[in-house]
C-alpha cells in the first residue's frame, strides 16, 4: 500500500541504517534491481515500478545511488535533462510534467543536480529569484508566493540556497528566531506557530539553523530528551510523538535529528543533503554554511 | 504517518486487526492492477475513471493515479468534450469529499485546481465559499490558504476584500497567524509605501501598529501578534550602495566595501576603479580568499602607481554602469585614506522616523511597560520593549535594555543562545555608534558578554579591536573584513577557533591570553599574518605542551611571540 512513495521510504531506511552504521545489514543487489526498473524515458524517476516518474522520487533515487556510490544503475544524462525540462519561465519548478509548483521542488532540483555535479544545467538566476519571492514576512518561506512560512519549507528554501552559494541573501538573525520560537517547553519542536512538536521538525528547523550557523539558539539537551521519547522500546524506530505509531519517516529523521545534536554513536549528518557527511566528502561537494 | 497513537492489543485483536488488514489490501491489489493494466491497454473508460476513483477515496496521496484521471480526460477532450465537462462538474463534488476526510492531500489540492481550469463553466465565486467552509474548519490549513489565492487571482478579487476577509478571522480569533501572514502581502499591494519597496504606507501602518497592539493587550501570550509587530517595525530591504573607498600607499591596496554582499567577479556587477581619472584593470578580491560573495572587496596596485610625495591621488570606484560610485583623495604626503558613510546617517541601527511614527511608537512603548507592570515575565512584551527602545534610542535606553535582556534570560531559558547573540548584536552596534561619535578607529567592546561578532563588514577601518572578557568561542572567518587592524585583545574569553585572523594583513599585535587554545594547528591561522610582532598565548593550555615555544617559533618564524 506504500509503493506510491516507496523510492522515498528505501531512502529513510537505507540512510538511517548508514548513520547506525548498518547499511552492510541492507540487500544492496535487490535494491539496485529494484532501481533499475523506475527510471522512465523521460529521464525522471518514479517511486516504484508502474508509478509515474517525479522530482520527489528522483531525488531519493539519486541520494540511494549516491549512498552506495553506484550513480551508473540509471541514465543520468536522461535524470538531468528530466530536471532541466521542469524548470518553469519563473524559474520555478514542477514536481512532474503535470504542473504542480512548490519551492520543495526547487530544492529536489538543485539536491540532485549537485549530487550529480551538474548545477550548470539549469537557469540559475531565475531558480533563485522564484524561491527568493516566496520569502516571507517573518523571513522564512512558503511553498509558493503569497505562502505561508512552514519549517519543512524553510529546510528546502534554505537547502536551496545553500547549494547554490547564496545564503546570504537569508535575513538570517529574523529566521533564525522564527526557528527557535518553534521550541516548545516539551524540548520538541514544531513546523509553525500553535502546532503540535513532532520529530521529523527536528530536522527540518534543526538542519536550517544548523545552515545559518545558528544551531545553539535551541536548547539541545531538552531536544535530544524529546527526540529519544519518541522512539518505541520495542521495535526501535521513531514516531512523531511519544506514544503514536512509528515509520521510516521519523526514524530516519529522529536518527539524523541527533546526529547534528552531537550524538556520538550515529555517524555525523551533513545539514544540506541529509546524508552522512563522509558521503558528501567522498563527492568533494563543499557547501558553505554560514558561522 | 501523523498523529496516530499506538494502542497496546490483545494477541486475538490484533488478530482481527490483521485479517481485516489484509482484506483490505486484496482489494486494493486487485484494484490497482486492474486499473494498471486499463492504463497500459490504453483502455481510456468510464469503469477506468470508477476504478481510480474507488482508490483514491482511500488514498488520495497516490499520484499516479490522478495522474491517469487527468490523461483520460485528455484522451476524451478531442471527440467527447460534452462527456469531459460533465466528468469535470462530477470530479468537484467527489474532491470535496475526498478532501473531507484528507484535507492535507497535496495530490487532491493540485487536481482540483486542475479541474476548476479546465471546465468550462467554473462558478470561482462557490469555490471560495467552499474555502471560506474549509478554512472555518481548520483555520490553519495551508493548503486550503493556497487554493484561495489561486481562486482569489482567477476569480479576480480585489486584495481589499481579502484583506478585510483577515480582519474578520483575526478579530474572532487574534492567533491566527495564517490571516496575519496574508495581511503582511496584501498591505505592502494596497497601500505601497512610495519610497520603500516591500513597505506599507504610513497612514496605514499606523494603523498596524494599533491592530497588533489590540491582539496582544487581549492575549499577551499569543505569538501571532507579537510576530506581526516585529515585521511592522522592521526596516525597508537596504538598497545597493557603495559604503566605504580605502587606499593604503603602504600596502598598495584599495579596499571598497558594500552595503550588502556582492560578486564583483560576476559581470553585471563589475566595479571599475579609476586612479586619477584613468581606468585601472582591477583585479578585485575577497579578503577571506574563499567566498564568492562579500561585503568587502580588496584590489592590489602595481609598485609605483602610487608615487610621488608631492602629488595628489584621486580613487573613484564606479559600480553598476556608474549609478553608483564613491571616490577618495590621497593628499600629498599621507599614507592612506578612506570615505566612508557614517551609520548614524544611514539610519544603520534604527527606523526613519516622522513625527507621527515615533509619537506612536512612543505612545505603544508606554503602554507595553504598563503591560510588562501587569504581566512582568511575559517575554514577548520584554522583546518588544527591547526592539522599541532600538528603534526610537538606543544609546538612551541601554542600561534599561540590559535589564530586560537579563528578565528575558530568565524567564525563557529555552532561547538563551538566541538572547545572547541578540545582545551582543546591539552592543555591537552601541560600540560601533560611540566610535562613530568619537571619531576613532579604535572599537572597545570588552566585557559586554559577547557570544558572537556581529556587523564585521562595517569595521573596515578599525585599527584597535578589543573583545577582551567575553564569552566568545570563535573568531569567525567574517573576521578577515577588518583589513586595517594592527592590534587585536581577546584575552579571556572561550575562544578555541581563530579563524578569523587568517589574511589580516597589518595585524602586529594579538593578545589570547586565557583562552581554549589546546593545539598548535587552532594556531595555524596566524601563519599568514605577515607583520605579526607579538602573540600572547599564557593561560591556554596549549602552552603547557612540551617545547610549545620551539614549536611557536617554527610556526612563526617572521615573528616575535611573547
Ligand atoms: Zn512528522
Amino acid at each position: 500500500m506504500t509503493e506510491y512513495l516507496r523510492m522515498s521510504g528505501v531512502y529513510w531506511g537505507i540512510t538511517a541504517m548508514d548513520l547506525t552504521g548498518s547499511l552492510t545489514r541492507m540487500d544492496r543487489e535487490s535494491i539496485l534491481e529494484f532501481m533499475r526498473h523506475c527510471q522512465h524515458d523521460c529521464g525522471g524517476i518514479g517511486a516504484s515500478q508502474g508509478h509515474d516518474p517525479h522530482l520527489l522520487y528522483t531525488l531519493s533515487a539519486v541520494q540511494i545511488l549516491t549512498l552506495f556510490d553506484n550513480l551508473n544503475t540509471i541514465d543520468l544524462e536522461k535524470v538531468v535533462e528530466y530536471i532541466r525540462s521542469l524548470q518553469q519561465k519563473d524559474g520555478s519548478f514542477a514536481g512532474d510534467k503535470w504542473g504542480e509548483v512548490d519551492t520543495r521542488f526547487s530544492f529536489c532540483a538543485v539536491a540532485t543536480l549537485a549530487l550529480l555535479g551538474r548545477l550548470d544545467a539549469i537557469r540559475m538566476e531565475e531558480a533563485v529569484t522564484f524561491v527568493l519571492s516566496c520569502m516571507n514576512f517573518d523571513g522564512g518561506f512558503g511553498c509558493r508566493p503569497g505562502s505561508e512560512s512552514h519549517a519543512g519549507q524553510v529546510y528546502c528554501c534554505v537547502g536551496f540556497l545553500t547549494i547554490v552559494g547564496r545564503l546570504h541573501l537569508v535575513n538570517a538573525d529574523l529566521l533564525g528566531w522564527w526557528l527557535c520560537e518553534r521550541q516548545l517547553p516539551s524540548g520538541g519542536l514544531n513546523g509553525r506557530p500553535e502546532k503540535l512538536p513532532d520529530v521529523c521538525y527536528s530536522w527540518w528547523v534543526l538542519a536550517s539553523l544548523r545552515m545559518l550557523g545558528r544551531l545553539c539558539w535551541i536548547d539541545s539537551k531538552r531536544l535530544r530528551t524529546f527526540i529519544l521519547a519518541c522512539q518505541d522500546e520495542e521495535t526501535g524506530g521513531f514516531a512523531d510523538r511519544p506514544g503514536d505509531v512509528v515509520d521510516l519517516f521519523h526514524t530516519l529523521f529522529g536518527l539524523a535529528g541527533l546526529s547534528l545534536l552531537g550524538e556520538t554513536q550515529l555517524k555525523p549528518v551533513n545539514p544540506v543533503l541529509c546524508l552522512p557527511e563522509e558521503t558528501i566528502q567522498r563527492l568533494g561537494l563543499h557547501l558553505q554554511l554560514l558561522n | 504517518m501523523h498523529g496516530r497513537v499506538k494502542v497496546k492489543t490483545s494477541a486475538e485483536q490484533a488478530e482481527t486487526k490483521r485479517k481485516e488488514r489484509e482484506k483490505k489490501l486484496k482489494l486494493y491489489q486487485v484494484a490497482s492492477a486492474a486499473a494498471a493494466s486499463k492504463r497500459a491497454n490504453g483502455e481510456f473508460d468510464k469503469e477506468a475513471l470508477e476504478i481510480t476513483q474507488n482508490i483514491l477515496e482511500q488514498n488520495p496521496d497516490i499520484a499516479s493515479l490522478w495522474n491517469f484521471r487527468r490523461e483520460i480526460l485528455l484522451f476524451w477532450e478531442k471527440d467527447r468534450q460534452e462527456e469531459v465537462q460533465e466528468v469535470l462538474s462530477l470530479e468537484l463534488p467527489f474532491l470535496e469529499s475526498c478532501l473531507r476526510v484528507n484535507p492535507k492531500s497535496y495530490g487532491a489540492w493540485h487536481h482540483r485546481a486542475w479541474v476548476l481550469v479546465h471546465a468550462k463553466h467554473t462558478d470561482w465565486a462557490k469555490e471560495l465559499r467552499l474555502c471560506g467552509a474549509f478554512l472555518q474548519k481548520d483555520e490553519r490549513n495551508f493548503h486550503c490558504w493556497d487554493h484561495r489565492r489561486f481562486v482569489v487571482q482567477h476569480a479576480g478579487i480585489p486584495d481589499t476584500d481579502e484583506l478585510e476577509y483577515t480582519s474578520q478571522l483575526i478579530s474572532t480569533n487574534f492567533s491566527n497567524y495564517s490571516a496575519w501572514h496574508y495581511r503582511s502581502c496584501l498591505l505592502p499591494r494596497i497601500y505601497p509605501d512610495p519610497e520603500q519597496k516591500g513597505r506599507v504606507a504610513e497612514d496605514q501602518l499606523l494603523k498596524e501598529y494599533e491592530l497588533a497592539q489590540n491582539a496582544f493587550f487581549t492575549d499577551p501570550s499569543d505569538q501571532s501578534a507579537w510576530f506581526y509587530h516585529r515585521w511592522l517595525l522592521g526596516r525597508a530591504e537596504i538598497e545597493d550602495a557603495i559604503t566605504c573607498v580605502y587606499v593604503s600607499k603602504p600596502l598598495q591596496t584599495v579596499l571598497v566595501s558594500f552595503s550588502k554582499p556582492v560578486n564583483l567577479r560576476n559581470e553585471e556587477d563589475e566595479a571599475v576603479l579609476f586612479v586619477d581619472s584613468r581606468p585601472f584593470p582591477s583585479k578585485w578580491q575577497v579578503p577571506d580568499k574563499r567566498s564568492t560573495f562579500s561585503h568587502v572587496w580588496v584590489c592590489k596596485l602595481p609598485p609605483g602607481l602610487l608615487e610621488g610625495e608631492t602629488l595628489q591621488h584621486c580613487l573613484h570606484v564606479s559600480w553598476k554602469d556608474g549609478r553608483l560610485k564613491k571616490e577618495c583623495l590621497l593628499y600629498p604626503g599621507s599614507k592612506e585614506s578612506w570615505c566612508q558613510d557614517s551609520a548614524t546617517d544611514q539610519k544603520l541601527f534604527s527606523l526613519e522616523l516622522s513625527i507621527e511614527k515615533s509619537s506612536v511608537l512612543r505612545a505603544e512603548m508606554d503602554s507595553c511597560r504598563q503591560l510588562l507592570d501587569l504581566e512582568p515575565e511575559n517575554k514577548w512584551c520584554l522583546l518588544t520593549c527591547i526592539l522599541l527602545s532600538r528603534v526610537l534610542d538606543p544609546l538612551g535606553h541601554a542600561s534599561k535594555t540590559l535589564t530586560w535582556f537579563k528578565k528575558l534570560l530568565a524567564v525563557d531559558p529555552l532561547r538563551t543562545g538566541y538572547y545572547k547573540d541578540l545582545r551582543s548584536k546591539y552592543q555591537v552596534e552601541d560600540g560601533l555608534l560611540c566610535m562613530e561619535y568619537a571619531e576613532t578607529r579604535v572599537l572597545h567592546l570588552a566585557r559586554k558578554e559577547l557570544t558572537s561578532l556581529f556587523h564585521l563588514d562595517l569595521m573596515v577601518l578599525v585599527t584597535h579591536l578589543d573583545v577582551s572578557g567575553n564569552c566568545l568561542h570563535v573568531l569567525p572567518l567574517a573576521m578577515s573584513c577588518l583589513q586595517c587592524l594592527q592590534v587585536l585583545h581577546a584575552d579571556d574569553n572561550e575562544i578555541e577557533d581563530i579563524e578569523g585572523v587568517r589574511n589580516l594583513p597589518v595585524l602586529q599585535d594579538v593578545c589570547l591570553k586565557n583562552n581554549r587554545l589546546a593545539h598548535l594547528s587552532q594556531l595555524q591561522p596566524l601563519t599568514s599574518c605577515c607583520r605579526l610582532v607579538s602573540v600572547e598565548l599564557g593561560g591556554n593550555l596549549v602552552e603547557n605542551l612540551p617545547d610549545f615555544y620551539t614549536h611557536l617559533h617554527e610556526l612563526l618564524t617572521h615573528t616575535r611571540p611573547v
